[in-house]
């Protein structure tokens, strides 16, 4: 890759005896549950959620009415104690968001180091939810979904570094067509629907939730194209394309496969390069495609109705055309997207070893031929909880024999250890090293007392090359104080 | 578009994890199989709570 990637996602959770009333509390008390090294806080100064790229400020986000009646009277959340913040010394972030605990990995360069680290939070947040059921003695699993079939909705976020030099038009009308067709390899599967006809199956877990094609709004009314601009990196200089239009993936391979290829068509974008076939009405083509389980995925587009698939060839092909031999990991991603797109093509079952919609999908037709089970009954839907249960000992998936990507050893070390060649290289030897020592930390830096004074470690500074060099550096430093000297000789 | 009886026999598109020369892409792994097979799954299948349809309520997230 050629840019900083990261994935932010919102656990479901299940807490033994507790319902939905206590989800802001019990998801505060699975994250407190963090058993791992860590520092506790995050520096919310150098964040603007209601910024737009478009030029303004909006005044409200607006929230979800019917989650307000999950709510206790007079219920408030955000302060500290609520979100109970920590960071981790592999540079990754967890934390309470309403009601969910969220993972974010740290930034990454390397598409299977971003893999990795993926799992690592599984298994992260795994951890926390068997310490918390240990101290409370009541049971609780994360769910890494989408949905709770009953109307609420939690992202899976993918965060692309990008060039401010772009305008975010550019990239708003080339992602609008292709993210309403990716849902074909990024989908994970969801038996039923909550609007409009009700499938028995549909691929996607987040089709259902989109009413907009460009917006501010993240809870309520989402769009396709989420319009916060909130860098976190020098503004004059970046952007970060914040992508709500996905699905938390299981399969390791769809999570490449789904932030591969989003990088080669932000690459695209920044060549200049636009789509010549695009959707008339993407928010309503993502719902169309996700329901049909003809299989054969028509849309409207300015060239008349078109299959999703040849939609994703347009912009797999002048990939191909211009980056095929750049490097590895755009040759792996150009394989894995062709070969995915003629499978799908012959048939998606094929894939069930790689993606999650049609693995899902194989699980449950067995248990409707072995055990007589209906489409639609709450059996069903309960199963399909279980795919994404990410306790092993629970879930369906981890039954499966499925294409890994990454090494038992490389998730394993994720887990504690920062990629080496961005600045969560940077952060995360802060938290293992210098943890005391931390008066505020976010992505953009980190401020460390000291005994002249507070230091300010600015991380925005180091977002546009592998810092493999200045990392190993940093690891060197035989005691605190070269640490500490170093990166203050460092700091721009 | 084909039709669903016009389609060509499936075959399994090539996995494209290895490839000679990869550099620093993606590797042959060398994993536990997660495992347990159709066995397990059922078993598991079977333990299923249908309870748990009904009682997953969760809150609006982003």
């Amino acid at each position: 890759m050629h840019r900083l990637v990261g994935i932010e996602t919102e656990y479901g959770l299940v807490v033994e005896g507790r319902d939905a009333s206590h989800q802001m509390e019990e998801a505060a008390e699975v994250v407190r549950s963090l058993a791992r090294k860590h520092a506790p806080g995050w520096d919310y100064r150098a964040e603007s959620p209601r910024r737009d790229a478009r030029g303004f400020t909006a005044d409200r986000l607006r929230f979800d009415p019917e989650d307000a009646k999950l709510g206790k009277p007079g219920e408030t959340f955000g302060d500290a104690a609520s979100r109970s913040d920590r960071v981790l010394t592999n540079g990754a972030r967890l934390y309470n968001d309403h009601g969910h605990p969220e993972y974010s990995t740290p930034e990454c360069l390397s598409l299977m180091d971003l893999v990795a680290h993926d799992q690592a939070g599984e298994r992260i947040v795994q951890e926390c939810a068997r310490v918390y059921a240990k101290r409370t003695g009541r049971a609780a699993h994360a769910i890494k979904n989408n949905t709770d079939h009953q109307g609420a909705s939690y992202g899976t976020h993918e965060n692309y570094l990008a060039l401010r030099s772009v305008p975010f038009e550019s990239y708003a009308h080339a992602l609008l067509t292709f993210l309403a067709t990716r849902i074909l390899y990024v989908g994970s599967g969801k038996a039923g629907s909550w609007r409009l006809s009700e499938p028995a199956y549909q691929i996607s877990q987040r089709a259902d939730v989109f009413a907009e094609p460009i917006g501010i709004d993240t809870l309520y009314r989402r769009p396709l194209i989420n319009t916060r601009d909130e860098p976190h990196a020098d503004p004059l200089e970046w952007r970060r394309i914040h992508i709500i239009a996905g699905d938390a993936n299981i399969q390791p391979y769809a999570t490449a496969l789904k932030v591969g290829a989003t990088c080669l068509v932000l690459d695209l974008v920044e060549d200049g390069w636009q789509p010549h076939i695009l959707l008339r009405d993407p928010v309503r083509a993502i719902a169309q495609i996700s329901r049909d389980d003809s299989y054969q995925w028509p849309a409207d587009t300015d060239k008349g109705p078109i299959g999703a698939i040849e939609i994703q060839r347009q912009f797999l092909n002048e990939a191909e055309h211009r980056y095929r031999g750049r490097d590895a990991q755009t040759d792996w991603t150009l394989d894995a997207w062709k070969a995915t797109l003629d499978g799908l093509e012959m048939d998606p079952m094929t894939l069930a070893d790689r993606l999650d919609w049609p693995a899902k999908l194989n699980i449950l037709r067995m248990f409707l031929d072995e055990d007589g089970v209906e489409w639609g009954s709450d059996r069903l839907v309960a199963a399909d909880l279980e795919y994404h249960n990410v306790d092993p000992d629970a879930s369906l998936f981890a039954c499966l024999e499925t294409v890994p990507l990454v090494s038992e050893e490389r998730i394993e070390a994720a887990m504690s250890r920062p990629p080496s060649d961005t600045r969560a290289g940077i952060r995360g030897l802060i938290v293992d090293r210098l943890t005391d020592r931390i008066e505020a930390i976010t992505w953009g830096g980190v401020e460390l007392r000291t005994e002249s004074g507070t230091l300010r470690v600015d991380l925005n500074s180091f977002v546009g090359e592998p810092l493999n060099d200045w990392v190993t550096t940093l690891r060197n430093a035989a005691t605190d104080e070269e640490l500490l000297e170093l990166l203050k000789r460092g700091s721009k | 578009m084909t039709t669903m009886q016009e389609r060509r026999t499936p075959q399994k598109p090539l996995d494209p994890i290895t490839k000679p020369n990869d550099g620093d892409g993606p590797s042959k792994p060398d994993v536990r199989k997660p495992g347990g097979g159709s066995d397990e799954l059922l078993k598991r299948l079977r333990k299923i709570d249908p309870e748990q349809a009904k009682r997953y309520r969760q809150r609006s997230g982003q």
